[in-house]
């Protein structure tokens, strides 16, 4: 097995060279605005490094779990109520719910993976038993960009 | 009034006048900055055709700029993860890993999985590895003309790119290259999505229960919490300093773009991924099954390059590189690139390394 590593000259690819990540401008005594740029950036790092350990703890983890079960547990209710309400709704007023909808999209997938299933077979068809290289194929779809 | 003035000039000190014309200079700094955050930048503009589409999932040709005699033999099959747009692939023009590859005289393939919506609820691995996929390069191979072919995965990408190769050896798939592929859940302690996720107190089956499909909004904060003054603040801070620079303000603008693009993640998938994945480790224990069929690495033959980011909170590294271990592969590399989970590919320094790299990996395999 064969193991490379990217030069590190040309790995800047995190860092300085990434417009998203922070400046890395050197301290200029002759810049006022410079010393709060540098304060500002010293504080980030430090908040930076302290946040990553923070979600990196196993309290953290536990705290995040517990917190998303008691979101969901409380707020299911309410959806199921909304739901029904909507549905109920939908239904007086002689209008597909959802569900429906939901339903009539999956007939659609169905039938959209037999017309695949007739594709295959029709470019096989078109082959004539001739290995994919030796025919062309029509392609479909028009251009996009 | 006059002496007022004198004696500023005499002090040194600013006139009315250059405060006029600093805060001027802020208030435009400030109309950029909004600007560029609330705004969309062109992306994804390589020219391309769709060739096959079932459901949401799209299959793109990507138009050839090297004459048909002088591209490489085998072309290139990318599939990107399930729950971010494939944009980045192709940020923007002079920038993008697509027309990069193009120009090299690829023949490249991408596929959109689309975003999944209601009814899609119930997609699992099962589906995308086992039912899409195959279809998708089905019709890739009678397109290209070809048995063979190149597959490129990132993120999940990856990791359906893999379960595929290692299902279906036979299937002409030639070179594997996997980009930051999640696959080796053993290091319980390492990553925070690690840690999270196989804490008991984090239920995949509830939030899929109560939600359906995972919110992308869900998806992308849990991303970002990984490095939250980064994400929330540091990002923010850089486009200030540089928002002057037309050229890095407009790479931050591109990558915001697909950054604010979020899509959710069929429940089915997500709950797949939680609890056999990164609970149980499912498939680097051998124990791994889609549709009645274990995937068992050792069936993988392709070439496969392995390409890992050092710095990855996302994807850490102990999480791609055991693979080349178990992988049944003779033809195996492992490129370590110091960089982030998206940084490698989309980078001002991945043109310069990891593309290249990864080009002369494939040129010498796609004759």
């Amino acid at each position: 097995m064969l193991v490379h590593r990217g030069v590190i000259q040309e790995t800047k690819v995190g860092k300085a060279n990434n417009p998203m990540s922070p400046n890395d401008n050197g301290f200029d005594p002759f810049d006022p605005t410079g010393l709060v740029k540098s304060m500002r950036d010293a504080s980030l790092d430090a908040w930076s490094k302290m946040m990553v350990e923070l979600v990196n703890t196993q309290a953290y983890a536990e705290a995040q779990g517990t917190m998303l079960d008691a979101w969901l547990s409380n707020s299911a209710p309410f959806r199921k109520g909304t739901e029904n309400a909507i549905n109920q709704t939908l239904a007086n007023l002689n209008l597909p719910s959802r569900e429906d909808i939901t339903r009539l999209a999956e007939r659609l997938t169905n039938i959209e993976m037999r017309l695949d299933d007739l594709d295959a077979k029709l470019d096989e068809a078109l082959r004539g038993g001739q290995k994919p290289g030796k025919a062309r194929q029509s392609r479909t779809g028009k251009e996009e960009s | 009034m006059a002496d007022t003035q004198l004696d500023s000039a005499a002090m040194n000190l600013p006139s009315l006048l250059d405060y006029c014309a600093e805060l001027h200079k802020h208030a435009q700094k400030v109309h950029t900055f909004n600007r560029l955050l609330n705004t969309d930048a062109k992306i994804a503009q390589t020219p391309k055709e769709c060739i096959w589409t079932l459901n949401k999932a799209r299959l793109y040709r990507y138009v050839p700029v090297v004459p048909e005699g002088e591209r490489h033999r085998i072309p290139l099959f990318l599939v990107f993860a399930i729950m971010n747009r494939p944009h980045v692939l192709d940020l923007r023009p002079g920038h993008s890993f697509v027309e990069y590859m193009v120009k090299k005289g690829y023949d490249v393939y991408l596929l959109d999985w689309g975003a999944p919506g209601p009814e899609d609820k119930n997609m699992k691995f099962d589906d995308y590895v086992l039912e899409y996929l195959p279809r998708a390069i089905r019709k890739f191979k009678s397109v290209a003309e070809t048995d063979e072919f190149s597959m490129l995965g990132w993120c999940l990408g990856a990791l359906i790119s893999t379960m595929y190769a290692a299902l279906r050896p036979d299937d002409g798939i030639r070179n594997l290259i996997l980009l930051t592929a999640p696959l080796d859940f053993s290091e319980q302690e390492i990553g925070a999505f690690t840690r999270w996720t196989s804490n008991p107190a984090f239920n995949a089956d509830r939030i899929v229960e109560t939600l359906g499909n995972v919110p992308g909004e869900m998806i992308d904060s849990g991303a970002k919490l990984l490095k939250p003054i980064e994400n929330y603040i540091g990002s923010y801070v850089a486009l200030w300093d540089r928002i002057d620079n037309p050229k890095a303000a407009e790479g931050w603008h591109a990558m915001n773009t697909w950054v604010r693009d979020i899509i959710p993640m069929a429940g089915a998938a997500y709950q797949q991924l939680i609890n056999e994945l990164y609970k149980e480790n499912r498939l680097m224990r051998g124990t791994m099954t889609l549709r009645g069929e274990r995937v068992d690495l050792k069936r993988l033959r392709a070439s496969v390059l392995n390409v890992i980011a050092e710095g990855d909170h996302i994807t850490p590294p102990c999480q791609s590189e055991g693979v080349l271990n178990l992988v049944g592969s003779q033809d195996k590399t492992l490129f370590k690139v110091r960089g982030g989970h998206i940084g490698i590919m989309a980078g001002s320094g991945a043109e310069k390394n990891t593309w290249p790299h990864i080009e002369t990996w494939l040129a010498e395999r796609s004759k």
